[in-house]
């Protein structure tokens, strides 16, 4: 095993192919979070956390469960059951240790079940083919992580930004998700500067 | 009659899943590159969206209320997987132009929600109606997105080139593309309801 | 929530479990033949494209530097001589993934075609290893009956027919492909990059390096075989 490879798969998902600004995954906890700094900061590392155990879980469930009784067809479904039970055990979690937190993410801690990015990166991991490689755990909760740690980085500078943007002249039909969007497409194209990078 | 047609034009109008109740959007952006995958990722969808629309409005008295979440992504997870399986089998290409957007169906938004919000508390023949309308709904938002994206970005609609020797704007295809062209809609979408706004106050 | 509730709750989860898992497994039944016909049709269908009117007499799988092999042999009769040919399909680590393809190549050595079977690399940049160029419109495939002078190719593939495996493929940047320039390339036993993407470029050249390589190991210990 070599870190280089871990370290390119850090590189790429965090940077290269980020979930949310070249994959376009995970946009509606996004848009919804991205509001305020310290709703956002704690929505990642919880995405993150949920990202790193859900790709540790699914990859083992496919490999132990699914492949030896010939249902890999059953994936999604049992994927996303280990996803809804993660984000649960989450919730309680940080019910329990910051209360504010809880309150300030809101709605929006259940939905990290149906974010596209968490089942996206389980299903990756699988299509990466690391199912047959040596070690293959390590980088699916490697790419896990990364891409957690990609979708917050994502997160966080929006968040910025739009805080910025609360203060600044904008034109009326502009206000809220067309804004948005359009500061999005423009982060995009910063991230694409990454694209072509050669690592090793 | 007139009822009926209201309950399917609301998803196409009043209720669009993107550009009004802000949902769906991953798949709306990631899969509008080409028009003949937004539409067929539009098929797929609606597929699944009325057959759990139409199987939890069956089974709504029967449902819990506290293990109701588990039980409807267990009958939309298996729709979707029941998609995957048939897309794998006949249309091959589709399969793999869409590629991870197929079993990310599952969590699109658009089906939970409307499972919690319609077809758990209304009749099956609403439910079918409220499906048809947010399935047609969601393909249109797909479909004009991606024609302009696929117009713009690769010179190309349904596969076939457009104008011969023109370079088209490869940003269109990518990322920022996407969320542009969505801005800019989203935009449009905005002036357009203020006019409205503007024009019934005058009246 | 009382034990009735927990129960009853435990119960309709159950069942649609089950409801779930025999109405999967039916599918699963109904569509694993289509899905595995598929690939041997793609199989076909590619040989068919790198080995144009040769027919295909067999296929070998030997394993080589510990990595199994797969080519087939084909053979067809021109002028009363039987000609051999085989195919072998090769992978590499292009920018993206791993672009997998398959090559025609004669018993002299040369390459008779070539098709990128699979491959996920930037969009406007590797991935126009697949791109087709056309004369066709969108307009004169829908609207016009009489459609003239549509030649398809794609270029990139294209170009490596007529290279020879047993020498090293030169890698040039005269930009596009076309007709113009096919014979200098030729000589040259050279192909031209893709603008911008010479990471998959060599990639591809690579794979067919190391194929032709693995192609004459497994004939020489089919032959010590015999």
């Amino acid at each position: 095993m070599e870190i280089k490879i871990l370290f390119t798969i850090l590189i790429s998902t965090i940077f290269i192919n980020n979930y949310v600004l070249s994959r376009i995954l995970g946009l509606c906890p996004y848009l919804g979070v991205s509001k305020k700094l310290d709703s956002a900061i704690g929505m990642g590392l919880a995405v993150i956390f949920v990202m790193t155990m859900a790709s540790f879980f699914t990859f083992i469930i496919y490999k132990l469960l699914l492949l030896p009784y010939h249902v890999e067809y059953l994936r999604t479904i049992a994927f996303i059951i280990v996803i809804a039970t993660l984000v649960q055990f989450v919730e309680m979690i940080i019910a329990k240790i910051s209360p504010s937190l809880y309150q300030a993410l809101g709605i929006f801690l259940p939905l990290i079940t149906t974010n596209c990015a968490v089942l996206g990166v389980a299903v990756l991991n699988i299509d990466s083919g690391y199912i047959t490689q040596q070690y293959g755990l390590l980088y699916s909760v490697t790419q896990g992580f990364g891409g957690g740690v990609g979708f917050t980085l994502a997160l966080i500078i929006m968040a910025g930004i739009r805080e910025r943007l609360e203060l600044a002249f904008i034109p009326e039909n502009l206000k809220g998700l067309p804004i948005t969007f359009i500061t999005a497409g423009l982060m995009a194209i910063s991230f694409l500067g990454f694209s072509g990078m050669k690592l090793f | 009659m007139n009822n009926y047609f209201k309950e399917i034009f609301k998803g196409v109008w009043e209720k669009n899943p993107t550009f009004v109740l802000g949902i769906g959007m991953c798949p709306t952006l990631a899969v509008s590159t080409s028009v003949s995958n937004a539409i067929w990722m539009g098929i797929a969808t609606t597929f699944v969206l009325l057959c759990s629309n139409i199987l939890i409005s069956t089974i709504r008295e029967y449902v819990p209320s506290h293990v109701r979440i588990p039980i409807f992504i267990t009958i939309i997870a298996s729709f979707v997987i029941i998609v995957e399986l048939t897309l794998k089998a006949y249309q091959p290409s589709v399969y793999k132009a869409l590629g991870i957007f197929i079993p990310l169906i599952v969590v699109n938004c658009i089906i939970l929600g409307r499972a919690e919000e319609f077809a758990s508390k209304n009749t099956i023949l609403h439910s079918i109606l409220d499906a048809i309308g947010m399935g047609l709904g969601f393909t249109l938002n797909l479909t004009v997105l991606s024609a302009i994206r696929e117009i713009l970005g690769a010179n190309k609609l349904l596969g076939y080139q457009l104008i011969p020797g023109m370079k088209p704007a490869l940003l269109m295809v990518l990322a920022p593309g996407a969320f542009f062209t969505l801005g800019l809609l989203l935009w449009g979408m905005n002036v357009i309801k203020a006019r409205a706004a503007l024009f019934k106050r005058t009246e | 929530m009382n034990t009735f509730q927990m129960i009853k709750a435990i119960l309709v989860l159950t069942i649609i479990g089950f409801i779930a898992a025999f109405s999967l497994s039916f599918m699963n039944k109904l569509t694993s033949e289509p899905i595995a016909k598929q690939d041997q049709e793609k199989k076909l269908l590619s040989l068919s494209l790198v080995l144009p009117s040769y027919t295909i007499q067999k296929e070998n799988t030997v394993t080589i530097d510990g990595q199994p092999f797969t080519y087939w042999e084909a053979s067809k009769e021109e002028n009363s001589v039987i000609k051999k040919a085989y195919a072998f399909i090769t992978e590499e680590k292009g920018y993206g993934g791993t672009i997998q393809s398959i090559v025609g190549i004669d018993d002299t050595g040369k390459i008779l075609g070539f098709t990128i079977l699979s491959q996920s690399e930037t969009p406007g940049l590797g991935a126009r290893c697949t791109e087709i160029t056309s004369n066709e419109t969108f307009f004169d495939h829908f609207f016009k009956s009489n459609i003239t002078n549509t030649e398809a190719i794609q270029w990139f593939q294209v170009q490596f027919q007529g290279l020879d495996t047993n020498k090293p493929i030169n890698i040039l940047k005269k930009g596009d492909w076309n007709n113009t320039i096919k014979d200098a390339l030729l000589q040259q036993n050279a192909i031209t990059a893709i603008t911008g993407a010479t990471i998959t470029t060599k990639a591809v050249t690579l794979s067919i390096e190391k194929g032709a390589q693995k192609l004459k190991k497994a004939l020489t210990l089919h032959e010590v075989k015999q």
